[in-house]
C-alpha cells in the first residue's frame, strides 16, 4: 500500500515518484486482471480448437482454425453417463426447474418481507431470526432427510398414479428439485424483501389503510409496483444460486434423464470411458456457464448488490 | 356535545403506557394542535384517532359515533403525512383518486373530485406527474387535495411542513391557515413546532410522556401555562424560568433574585397570587417572558405593576426587529427584548423594567404554577 | 398495526356486532395466515430436519435409516479417527483440508480483496471495466470453475505444459495430481472465485468513508500508508467482519468444487467435511458417521453465525 500516489516531493532524475507509483498501480491491476480473465480465456479458446491442435499446441494460443464443432458436439453428442445425446436435454432440465424455483420463492419472499415489516406481530423477529438462519446452514444437514421424504413421496406418487392416473408431480425429480430450491431459497428472499422493505415508507401503507385499501391491494397496489429493483436482486441471485447448485442436484436427480446441468457437466467431465475430449469439456462449461454469465453481464449491477445485501444483513 | 371526543383513552405497548389516559374534545370547525417533544405520544394519539393504531382503553367519538373499532377507511377521516405518502408510482391523479378507487366511485365521477380539488389548490397543472417529478412545495399540495378530495369528518395532520424548508414553511402554514378558514372543516394537526401550534390553533393541547399538560387555547397556553414544562416548551425565545425567593409578608410580598458580585434584587409584587405567601423565604421558580423585561422606555404602558432594576448586561443580540439583551440573575442567563433601537451595550448596568402583571410563579418541587 | 391482539371486548357494543366481529378477527389475523405456510416450512425442512439428522447420528444407520437409538457410536469413531493420522483417516484428511482451506481461503481472499479495493480506489481510470472483471467468477458455478482450473493446472495440458513450450522446461506444478498439495489447488480456485466479491465489499466500504475524515487526516499530516493503517482499516472493521462471516460460511459449504477440481483428489485426499459427509451417507453406507459428520458441521457454522445474527438483528429494536 505504499505504492500510493504521493505527492511528488522529489522528483528524480525526470520521472516524478508519482509517475512511478501510477505506473506500479496500474501494472498491479493489470497482472490481477490477467490472473481473473485467464481460466475463463483458457475454457473459450479451447472450446474452439480442435483436439489435434490441443495435444500439440500452446493452451494459451488463439485456436488455428477456429470450429465450432466442439460446441455443437456438447449440446447434442456428447456422452453424459451411458446416454450419448449432449447436454442439450439437461440445460433444459435446468430451465425447468429453474423458472419455476426462481418465481415461487420470490413472491413467497416478497409476501414475507410485506408482513415482517409493514403487519408486524409479537415475536416478528425471532420468525425471521428463525427463517434468516436457514440460509447459513450447511446443507448437508438436512440432506439425507429430505432424501427420506422425497423418496416417500415418490412411492406415494407411484401408488396415485395408480389409482387416479395421475401423480400429480411426485416423485418427479424436477419437481422435488423445485420444491427443495423454494424451500432453502427462502430465507434468503425473505431477508432481501424484509430489508428492502423496512426503508420502504410505512406512511405509504398507512395513507393507504386509510385511502381503505385491504392487505391484499396495498401489497398489490403500493407494494409491488414499487419493488422493482429488489425483485431484480432477488430473481438475479435466485437464478444463480438455483442454475448453479450442484449439492442439492447431485444428491436428488443425480443420474438419470432429470439431471440438471451442473450434474451432467460434472459428469461428462469425469467420464472414464474412451478418449478425453477436452474440447468438447470446455464447450460444455462454457454452455452451463452462459445464462449466468449473461445475466452478470446484463445487470451485473443488481448481481452486485444481491450478493452484497445477502452478506449484509440487518 | 363536542364534536371529537376523546376519553381516557390509554394506550400500551407490553408494559410500556405510551398515552396514559387523554381526555380532549373539540367544537366543529375547530382547530386542535397537538404539541410537545419528540417521544411525547402525539403521533401516536393522531395514530388512534385515525384507526392506525388500536387503543388499550377509553374511547374516542366524532359527531357523537364512537369509532374505536372501525377501520381508518370507515371513520370519515382524511390524512396528510410528514412524508405525505404519495404513491409514487401513480400519478397525482391517481394519488387523488385512489381512496375512491378503493371505494368504486365510477371514474366519472372521479374526474370531477379531482378536477374540483385541483381547482382548489391550483394544481391542475400537475395532474399527470409523478409524485417524483414535482417539488417539496408541490407534494404537500396534492397531499392535501388527496385529503381535501374525501371531503371528510376530520382532517389529521401528521407534521405536515416539518421537510419544507423554513420559508416554505411559512408559506405553507398560511395556506393551511386560509383553507381551515374558507372550508370550515375540523382539523387535528400534530407539530412539535411551537409557532405553528400557536399561529395555526384554536385549542392547543401541550403534551409530554404520554399525557396531555394543558389543553386550551393559545392565549391561555401562552399566558397562564400551567407549569415549569409548559411556561419552557412554549415560546420562542423561551421564558425565563430564575430561581428566586419570596420576601416580605401578607400582601406586600416581594420576590428576591440573587446576583453574582452584586446585591440582589427585590421586586415588590402589587397582586401576587394567593398561594405565593405559603413560599415565604421558600425557594420558588420565577417565570417572566422575555418581553416582559424590557428597557424602561419600551414597557407596556398601561401595565399595572412595572418593577424596574439595574442589571449587568453581559451580551447584545440585535436581531433586526428586536434586540435581545443577556444578563445573569439567580444563577441562569435571562433574555430581555428590547426595541431594536434601544443604545444598550454589553458590559454596562442598565435599569430593565420587569412587567410583573405578566409574571408567573412555580413551585420547584412540583413544578406546578403556584396560583 | 391494527393486528395488535388488544383489539379484544372492550366495550359491551363490540359484543353487539358479532358478524362484522368474526370479518374483522380474520383481517386482523390475514398477515399471520399468510406468513405461515413459509414459517411452517421452515420449521419442518430446516429444524425438524436438522433433529432427524441428529436423531440418526445417534443410531447405527447403515444404507437404510435405522431408527433404533445406539448411542453416540458415530461420533466415537469420528473423534478416534481425529488422531489417526499415519496412514490418515478420510476424517483426519477431511478436518485437516478443512484447516488449510479454511485458513488459506478466508485469508487471501481478506488480503487480495482489500489489496485490489484500495487500488482501485486510486482513482482508476477504466475502474467501470477492471471491476466487473475481477467479479465475474462470482456468477460462475463452482462445477464450471472446478473443470476450467482443472484444464488450467493439468500437468499434461496446463500451465506446465504452457512454460515448456515457452522454454522453461525446468518448470514443474503438478500439484492437482499430488495428494500432499491437491488441497492447495483448492484453495487457488477458490479464492479465484471469491476474492473479487470481497473485493467489492471492501471498496463498498471504502466509498461509504466519510470524505471529510480523510481530509482531515491529510492536514493532520497523515502519509498515504499511515492513512490506510490508522484510519481507513480500522473504519472498515464492520466490513471485515461481514467478509469473514461469508468467507467462513462459503468455505464449510464448498463441496462441488472439490468434487469438479480433483474429484476428491488421489485417495481422497482433497476432501473436506462436505465431501466425507457425502461419501459416507451416500456412497459407503454408513449413514450414521455421515450424518455425525453433517452435525459437526452444522454446529462449526452455528457457532460462527449465531452471535453475528444475534448481533444483527439486536442493534434495531422494534
Amino acid at each position: 500500500m505504499s505504492v500510493i500516489a504521493t505527492p511528488a516531493r522529489q522528483s528524480t532524475g525526470g520521472i516524478s515518484a508519482r509517475t512511478v507509483n501510477r505506473i506500479v498501480v496500474y501494472g498491479l491491476l493489470a497482472l490481477f486482471a490477467l490472473f481473473y480473465l485467464m481460466p475463463l480465456f483458457v475454457m473459450l479458446v479451447t472450446s474452439f480448437k480442435t483436439m489435434d491442435e490441443i495435444q500439440n499446441g500452446n493452451m494459451l494460443a488463439l485456436p488455428q482454425a477456429p470450429t465450432f464443432e466442439p460446441w455443437l458436439k456438447a449440446w447434442g453428442e456428447t456422452c453424459v453417463g451411458l446416454t450419448c445425446a449432449g447436454i442439450k436435454g439437461y440445460f433444459w432440465n435446468s430451465i425447468k426447474m429453474v423458472v419455476p424455483a426462481v418465481l415461487i420463492s420470490t413472491l413467497l419472499g416478497a409476501i414475507n418481507g410485506y408482513v415482517l415489516t409493514k403487519w408486524r406481530f409479537r415475536g416478528h423477529t425471532v420468525v425471521f431470526g428463525l427463517m434468516l438462519f436457514a440460509c447459513f446452514i450447511p446443507f448437508q444437514s438436512v440432506l439425507l432427510p429430505m432424501a427420506t421424504i422425497l423418496g416417500s413421496l415418490g412411492r406415494f406418487g407411484v401408488t396415485l398414479r395408480n389409482a387416479t392416473g395421475f401423480s400429480f408431480g411426485l416423485g418427479n425429480p424436477t419437481v422435488n428439485l423445485v420444491f427443495v430450491h423454494v424451500v432453502y431459497g427462502l430465507g434468503f428472499t425473505t431477508l432481501f424483501f424484509r430489508n428492502y422493505y423496512e426503508a420502504f415508507p410505512t406512511e405509504l401503507v398507512k395513507a393507504a389503510q386509510v385511502d381503505g385499501a385491504s392487505f391484499f391491494q396495498i401489497f398489490r397496489r403500493i407494494m409491488l409496483p414499487n419493488s422493482m429493483p429488489i425483485f431484480v436482486v432477488t430473481v438475479i441471485y435466485q437464478f444463480t444460486n438455483i442454475w448453479n447448485d450442484f449439492l442439492f442436484a447431485s444428491a436428488y436427480a443425480g443420474t438419470g434423464d432429470a439431471m440438471p446441468m451442473t450434474v451432467a457437466l460434472n459428469n461428462v467431465v469425469n467420464t472414464s470411458t474412451g478418449v478425453v475430449e477436452y474440447n468438447v469439456n470446455m464447450a460444455a462449461a462454457m454452455i452451463a456457464a452462459l445464462p449466468t454469465l449473461l445475466v452478470y453481464v446484463v445487470a451485473g449491477r443488481y448481481f452486485v448488490r444481491g450478493l452484497m445485501a445477502g452478506a449484509v444483513k440487518g | 356535545m363536542a364534536f371529537l371526543e376523546i376519553d381516557g383513552l390509554r394506550k400500551r405497548f407490553g408494559s410500556v403506557e405510551i398515552l396514559k389516559g387523554i381526555d380532549l374534545d373539540l367544537e366543529k370547525g375547530g382547530f386542535l394542535v397537538l404539541v410537545g417533544p419528540s417521544g411525547c405520544g402525539k403521533s401516536t394519539l393522531l395514530n388512534t384517532i385515525a384507526g392506525l393504531e388500536t387503543i388499550t382503553e377509553g374511547e374516542i367519538r366524532v359527531d357523537g359515533r364512537t369509532i374505536n373499532d372501525l377501520h381508518p377507511s370507515k371513520r370519515d377521516i382524511a390524512m396528510v403525512f410528514q412524508s405525505y405518502a404519495l404513491y409514487p408510482n401513480m400519478t397525482v391523479a391517481g394519488n387523488i383518486a385512489f381512496g375512491m378507487e378503493m371505494r368504486g366511485v365510477p371514474a366519472q365521477e372521479r374526474q370531477k373530485a379531482i378536477d374540483k380539488v385541483a381547482k382548489v389548490l391550483q394544481i391542475g397543472h400537475l395532474l399527470q406527474r409523478k409524485p417524483s417529478q414535482l417539488s417539496g412545495g408541490q407534494r404537500q399540495r396534492v397531499a392535501m387535495g388527496r385529503a381535501l378530495v374525501r371531503d371528510p369528518k376530520l382532517f389529521l395532520f401528521d407534521e405536515p411542513l416539518s421537510n419544507l424548508d423554513a420559508k416554505l414553511r411559512v408559506d405553507m402554514r398560511i395556506e393551511i391557515k386560509r383553507l381551515h378558514a374558507t372550508t370550515g372543516t375540523t382539523i387535528v394537526y400534530v407539530t412539535h413546532d411551537q409557532i405553528e401550534a400557536m399561529t395555526l390553533a384554536t385549542k392547543i393541547a401541550v403534551m409530554r410522556d404520554g399525557e396531555v399538560q394543558q389543553f386550551g387555547t393559545p392565549a391561555e397556553i401562552y399566558n397562564n401555562p400551567t407549569n415549569l414544562f409548559v411556561a419552557d416548551f412554549m415560546g420562542s425565545p423561551a421564558m425565563n424560568l430564575i430561581p428566586a425567593t419570596i420576601d416580605g409578608n401578607g400582601n406586600a410580598l416581594s420576590v428576591v433574585l440573587q446576583r453574582e458580585a452584586r446585591e440582589p434584587i427585590s421586586l415588590r409584587l402589587a397582586d401576587a397570587p394567593t398561594g405565593l405567601s405559603a413560599f415565604h423565604s421558600k425557594p420558588i421558580i420565577f417565570g417572566v417572558r422575555p418581553e416582559a423585561l424590557t428597557d424602561p422606555e419600551g414597557a407596556e404602558r398601561n401595565a399595572s405593576n412595572i418593577a424596574t432594576a439595574d442589571c449587568h448586561i453581559e451580551v447584545v443580540e440585535p436581531a433586526g426587529s428586536d434586540t435581545f439583551a443577556v444578563t445573569n440573575l439567580g444563577g441562569k442567563a435571562v433574555v430581555a427584548r428590547l426595541r431594536a433601537d434601544a443604545n444598550i451595550q454589553p458590559g454596562t448596568v442598565t435599569p430593565l423594567a420587569f412587567n410583573l402583571t405578566k409574571a408567573v410563579f412555580f413551585d420547584p418541587a412540583t413544578e406546578n404554577r403556584i396560583v | 398495526m391494527t393486528t395488535v391482539a388488544t383489539q379484544i371486548k372492550l366495550t359491551p357494543e363490540h359484543n353487539a356486532r358479532p358478524r362484522a366481529s368474526v370479518r374483522s378477527r380474520l383481517q386482523d389475523a390475514l398477515p399471520k395466515i399468510v406468513l405461515a405456510p413459509s414459517f411452517a416450512i421452515t420449521i419442518v425442512f430446516v429444524y425438524g430436519f436438522i433433529l432427524w439428522t441428529v436423531y440418526l447420528s445417534f443410531t447405527n444407520s447403515k444404507t437404510f435409516p435405522s431408527y433404533a437409538i445406539s448411542g453416540p457410536r458415530a461420533y466415537q469413531r469420528l473423534w478416534r479417527w481425529t488422531f489417526e493420522s499415519d496412514p490418515p483417516s478420510s476424517w483426519y484428511t477431511s478436518i485437516t483440508n478443512m484447516g488449510i482451506f479454511g485458513f488459506l481461503y478466508i485469508f487471501i481472499c481478506l488480503a487480495l480483496g482489500l489489496f485490489l479495493a484500495i487500488l482501485l480506489d486510486q482513482k482508476i481510470r477504466g475502474e467501470g471495466m477492471l471491476r466487473p472483471i475481477y467479479l465475474y467468477p462470482m456468477a460462475l458455478s463452482f462445477i464450471v470453475t472446478g473443470v476450467a482450473w482443472k484444464w488450467f493446472l493439468d500437468p499434461g495440458l496446463g500451465l506446465e505444459q504452457t512454460l515448456h513450450q515457452w522454454g522453461w522446461t525446468s518448470f514443474h506444478f503438478d500439484w492437482i495430481k499430488n495428494k500432499d498439495f491437491v488441497i492447495y489447488t483448492v484453495v487457488i480456485a477458490g479464492v479465484w472465485q471469491a476474492s473479487g466479491f470481497i473485493m467489492a465489499m471492501f471498496l463498498a466500504g471504502l466509498r461509504g468513508i466519510d470524505g471529510e475524515i480523510m481530509k482531515a487526516a491529510q492536514i493532520d499530516g497523515a502519509t498515504t500508508f499511515q492513512l490506510y493503517r490508522r484510519i481507513v482499516i480500522p473504519l472498515l472493521r464492520p466490513v471485515f467482519l461481514s467478509a469473514f462471516i461469508v468467507l467462513a460460511h462459503l468455505a464449510i459449504k464448498s463441496y462441488d468444487l472439490v468434487v469438479a477440481l480433483t474429484s476428491g483428489g488421489p485417495g481422497g485426499s482433497a476432501w473436506l467435511p462436505s465431501n466425507f459427509m457425502y461419501e459416507y451417507t451416500f456412497k459407503r453406507n454408513e449413514m450414521a458417521v455421515g450424518s455425525a459428520s453433517a452435525v459437526i458441521m452444522l454446529m462449526t457454522i452455528t457457532a460462527i453465525i449465531v452471535p453475528y445474527l444475534y448481533s444483527e438483528l439486536r442493534e434495531r429494536p422494534r
